[in-house]
């Protein structure tokens, strides 16, 4: 069977085509580099994202502080992760790098700030 | 219930300029008007000309009040504080048709008193505008530009700091008259206003008031008309208004004006609609002021193009469709303490003061009331900080450090101002309110970055809260809720991927 | 007045990297003129990710990846004036900025790096007819109120455009609980990258239709539906396409113009294939020691591409603070029909110079070619390319000839 991707690794969005049996890759084609690979391989066996979103802070100079998680997710869980971000609300000041959720739902990725936020 | 002497139905700029006559007198006067802010229907959707009269019947009220808005305006700019520039006009022709108009027309405006107009040639234009097309032209040196938005607010405000009060968000329903208690009870879905006095300056929704009044429900024809908006920087090439020869009736089409801040405007064409609030803008009618357009100005290019509107003219007609002149009356045998102002259209904003004084003078002969010794013509108009030399500036920015703060990049406006504005005397506070006071959103960027920094400090100028925010109408919310937080609506949802 | 030796007009991305390589050049004298109460520019706002792959092979949020550079800045000590907007800048150099803490200033500028970026193009820039609504939002602005205002913008959303933060923004709705209808894009082709297309669109279902646009705006209040159409090959709505959408929000995502008021009004020509100011290969305007990098110059699809520009900037702006002046650049840079937005308009023949451009509509095996009189100094087989992605190709002195224009020439 022929399954046609657009590579998200990097911005050059490589059309890949991959030849496969079962969820075998019998032949590749398009892909600039090995992460081209990567991630159609990943993409048959479970496709895998990250996401970015916000999370609440109280009394800061924003009402809000950027975040995003630390590692790749399930695809199928995305809302399942942003249900546990939106419950999260933090006193300021926060800083990128913290730590939010460790190992949100237990799928091996952390919940991170990436914005420093002071005091207002 | 509060007893009100008068009540003024409409916030137009007629609605206006007669609140303002009236807080010459010492009376109590309430103006109500269906929308958030003053000027939302027709006044503000014009070209923003003070017109010279040189179309108009001679003796009908459109010439008289045209002609005597005309010569006084310098005077009643300076009191209000409004920006007005005595340009004058071209009007071109490129036909032998057109000089036929041309030439019928001066002879009516040199009728009606209208003075200067001169015949010029090709050579003449050039000299005059470059960027104007036309074999020939007649130059008319009374007319000018105004922003009519900004004239209404001054009137009201000027109203407002006499004494007046305005009420928004009062569509009127329906009018009782109490013939035991010689009073009127005008209701709005707010509640009634009890009055003597009703004076109906409702514009497009004139005839209506009319008839619950007891005045006919005149017919009236809406002519509608769009318009682009360009860049300043198109600006740069239009010094003067541009206007077609008139057709055999007096009618212009598509013309280019610059505005008294340095845009132009590009509009507008004319056809019947039968819709009270069909404002919006349609392809093919844009494209054809793009076609239109370009003859009467050369630099019409998409580059420039900021912003398009649409606006009605709803002019009387008879059962022929013939347009009538303004109607004006009052009928104390039949509709005591009343005075009914229907078909007012172009050129009503030049207009506006004169038939403000002739329906007040209606009211004055009648109630004989005292003089108001208090009344001040003049409102307080600070300089925009765009308009401010350096000095200037630096010194505003010394005295008021938020004047060192630009809000709106387009259009240099600072913090200051919008506070300013968010706090006026009318106590309007949608977004388009402070855009109409300030310029703030109105540069080529749309608001881009100035508009979230306007709705904020809308809140916290006024403690309310973001769903709270209107942008133009009563139902114009502009946010849903927080993101995150109290009530934020996302919690509810559920959303999926897609495998 | 005060002198300093590098004015430097935004502390966006650009602006930073200009000022962090100016430092490390020996300009000491840098002064940065930020708007914002912080700097980071536009960055602040983008929250997704996939910045910093090409600038530092990872890749980051834009709050993070403009935070590296904010704190280089920081431990060079690069004074940033922030809540301060730049009202004027003069021929001959003069900077006249104003903010509620420092007043009116005026500065005398050895040299000057515009960094302002870009803005949105608007509803009205492209005439969409229909009535005025609150709903309709562009992107941008749809971006700053949600992500950092904390404000949602609405709940039913229809995008016209597939520029990259159209996209993102229809995911980003998407993640906060809105219904994204549709995204719709008049040209035949995304104008985002494809990558876009598919982690902001494809993963949460949202369907992209090309060779469509909104042709009505309806509601008087709120924002109660959008008529969609789909056009024909001159980009015409087709009659009888309509389709009534219900939607309380459109958000507009229809391009980017260079942010360039200041730039003409310190009387720098325009180019008029990117919108930009005209620059030469060390992207000086042709205002003598003004320059230009980043979106303001052109509009760049990836911030690594700015950060290296406005580092690239540094070279000649440092060698101008120093010397007073820069080698002329009288051979003029063209492209043919099939190139858009090509810069430097000017080269000297005697500097490394890099090209940068866009193909004007999707292409298969074309050809790159850089020419000077008979000469291909240069030639690039590309597999694939798309209006999307900026193409740039560097070039070293040696290779170039100091009588010829250079003509970009692309082939299919």
């Amino acid at each position: 069977m022929l399954r046609e991707f657009t590579c998200i690794m990097c911005p050059q969005g490589c059309d890949i085509s991959v030849e496969l049996d079962g969820t075998t890759i019998t032949s590749i084609t398009g892909n600039k580099c090995a992460k081209g690979e990567a991630y159609v391989t990943q993409e048959i066996e479970n496709p895998m994202r990250n996401i970015a979103t916000s999370v609440l802070i109280d009394g800061g100079e924003l009402p809000l502080a950027s975040v995003r998680l630390s590692n790749v997710i399930p695809k199928d869980r995305i809302f399942d992760v942003m249900a546990e971000i939106r419950r999260v609300e933090l006193p300021a000041p926060v800083h990128e790098g913290d730590v939010v959720i460790h190992d949100v739902l237990g799928l091996g990725a952390d919940v991170i700030i990436t914005k420093d936020v002071d005091v207002a | 219930m509060e007893q009100w002497d008068v009540v003024v139905i409409g916030a137009g700029v007629v609605g206006s300029a007669v609140a303002r006559e009236l807080a010459r007198y010492r009376l109590r006067v309430a103006v109500l008007e269906k929308e958030l802010d003053v000027a939302c229907g027709n006044s503000s959707r014009n070209t923003g000309m003070l017109h010279a009269g040189f179309t108009y019947k001679p003796g009908s009220l459109k010439a008289e009040c045209a002609v005597e808005g005309n010569k006084e305006f310098d005077q009643v700019a300076a009191e209000l504080g409004v920006p007005f520039k005595r340009t004058g006009k071209l009007v071109v022709g490129f036909t032998d048709h057109d000089m036929e108009n041309i030439l019928k027309f001066k002879a009516i405006g040199e009728q009606n008193g209208v003075e200067g107009m001169r015949i010029i040639d090709k050579e003449e234009i050039e000299r005059i505008e470059p960027h104007a097309g036309g074999e020939f032209a007649m130059y008319v040196p009374s007319s000018g530009i105004l922003d009519p938005m900004a004239y209404t607010i001054a009137l009201a405000d000027n109203a407002a700091q006499n004494g007046v009060k305005f009420f928004f968000d009062r569509k009127v329903t329906a009018i009782e008259r109490y013939i035991a208690n010689d009073c009127y009870l005008v209701h709005t879905p707010a509640g009634a206003f009890r009055t003597k006095w009703v004076i109906n300056c409702a514009g497009a929704y004139a005839s209506q008031i009319s008839e619950m009044l007891g005045y006919p429900n005149y017919p009236v024809r809406g002519f509608k008309g769009e318009y682009f908006v360009l860049d300043k920087k198109a600006g740069e090439f239009l010094k003067i208004p541009v206007y077609p020869a008139p057709n055999d009736k007096g009618g212009f089409s598509t013309h280019a004006t610059p505005t008294v801040d340095g845009n132009i405007l590009v509009g507008p064409d004319s056809y019947v609609t039968e819709d009270w609030e069909d404002y919006k803008c349609t392809k093919d009618h844009l494209d054809g002021l793009i076609r239109d357009g370009s003859k009467m100005f050369k630099q019409m290019r998409r580059e420039y193009f900021i912003r398009n509107f649409a606006g009605i003219r709803w002019k009387r007609v008879d059962e022929d469709g013939n347009v009538l002149d303004f109607k004006l009356e009052s009928d104390q045998q039949h509709n005591p303490n009343t005075v009914n102002l229907v078909g007012i259209e172009s050129p009503g904003v030049t207009c506006a003061l004169p038939l403000a004084r002739r329906a007040v003078a209606r009211l004055v002969e009648v109630e004989k009331p005292q003089v108001n010794e208090n009344f001040d013509p003049v409102r307080p108009a600070p300089k925009r900080f765009y308009d401010m030399t350096r000095e200037e500036q630096a010194a505003a920015i010394a005295e008021d450090p938020e004047y060192g703060e630009i809000v709106c990049r387009c259009e240099t406006v600072t913090r200051a101002e919008i506070r300013r504005a968010i706090n006026n005397p009318l106590g309007v506070h949608t977004v388009t309110g402070i855009k109409n006071r300030t310029r703030a959103t109105m540069g080529r960027c749309q608001g881009g970055y100035c508009e979230t920094r306007i709705t904020e400090m809308i809140e916290q100028e006024l403690g309310i809260e973001p769903t709270d925010v209107r942008f133009n109408h009563a139902g114009s919310y502009m946010f849903t809720g927080p993101v995150r937080g109290a009530q934020a609506p996302g919690e509810a949802a559920e959303g999926s991927v897609s495998a | 007045m005060k002198h300093v030796d590098a004015v430097i007009v935004g502390g966006g991305p650009a602006g930073l990297a200009a000022a962090i390589e100016l430092r490390r050049k020996g300009i000491d004298d840098i002064l940065i003129l930020e708007r914002e109460k912080k700097p980071g520019g536009i960055l602040r706002q983008c929250i997704h990710d996939g910045f910093g792959l090409t600038r530092f092979g990872e890749t980051l949020s834009g709050p993070e990846y403009a935070a590296r550079f904010v704190r280089e800045a920081e431990a060079l000590q690069i004074p940033c004036l922030t809540d301060t907007t730049v009202l004027e800048i003069t021929p001959d150099r003069h900077v006249y900025a104003s903010s509620s803490e420092h007043g009116m200033m005026e500065f005398e500028a050895g040299a000057i790096v515009l960094a302002m970026g870009c803005r949105e193009r608007t509803r009205g820039a492209i005439s969409i007819p229909g009535t005025r609504p609150a709903g309709v939002y562009t992107a941008g602005v749809a971006q700053a109120y949600i992500n950092l205002k904390n404000k949602m913008v609405g709940r039913r959303v229809v995008i016209l455009g597939s520029g990259d933060i159209g996209m993102i923004m229809a995911r980003r709705m998407t993640l906060e609980g809105a219904k994204v209808l549709g995204v719709f894009e008049v040209q035949p082709y995304a104008s985002g990258l494809p990558r876009n297309v598919e982690q902001c669109l494809n993963d949460y279902g949202i369907p992209l239709s090309l060779s469509h646009t909104v042709t009505d705006i309806r509601g008087t209040d709120r924002l109660e539906s959008v008529v969609i159409s789909q056009v024909d090959d001159h980009m015409q709505p087709i009659p009888g396409t309509e389709q009534e959408y219900e939607c309380d929000t459109l958000i507009l995502s229809v391009g980017l113009i260079p942010e360039n008021e200041l730039t003409w009004m310190a009387g720098a020509e325009k180019d008029p294939g990117t919108s930009g100011a005209a620059v030469d290969e060390n992207y000086q305007t042709t205002v003598p020691g003004i320059f230009a990098a980043g979106n303001v110059l052109h509009v760049h699809d990836l911030v690594d591409f700015v950060s290296l520009e406005a580092e690239a900037l540094a070279d000649g702006a440092a060698r101008f603070i120093r010397e007073g002046s820069l080698p002329a650049c009288e051979l003029a840079v063209r492209g043919n029909e099939l190139v858009g937005g090509l810069t430097p308009s000017r080269i000297s023949g005697t500097g490394d110079v890099t090209v940068s451009f866009r193909v004007r509509r999707p292409l298969r095996n074309c050809t790159v070619e850089l020419v000077q009189g008979d000469t291909v100094v240069k030639r690039r087989r590309m597999p694939k390319a798309l209006p999307a992605e900026m193409i740039q190709i560097k070039l070293k002195a040696d290779d170039l000839n100091q009588t010829d224009d250079l003509e970009v020439k692309v082939s299919c």
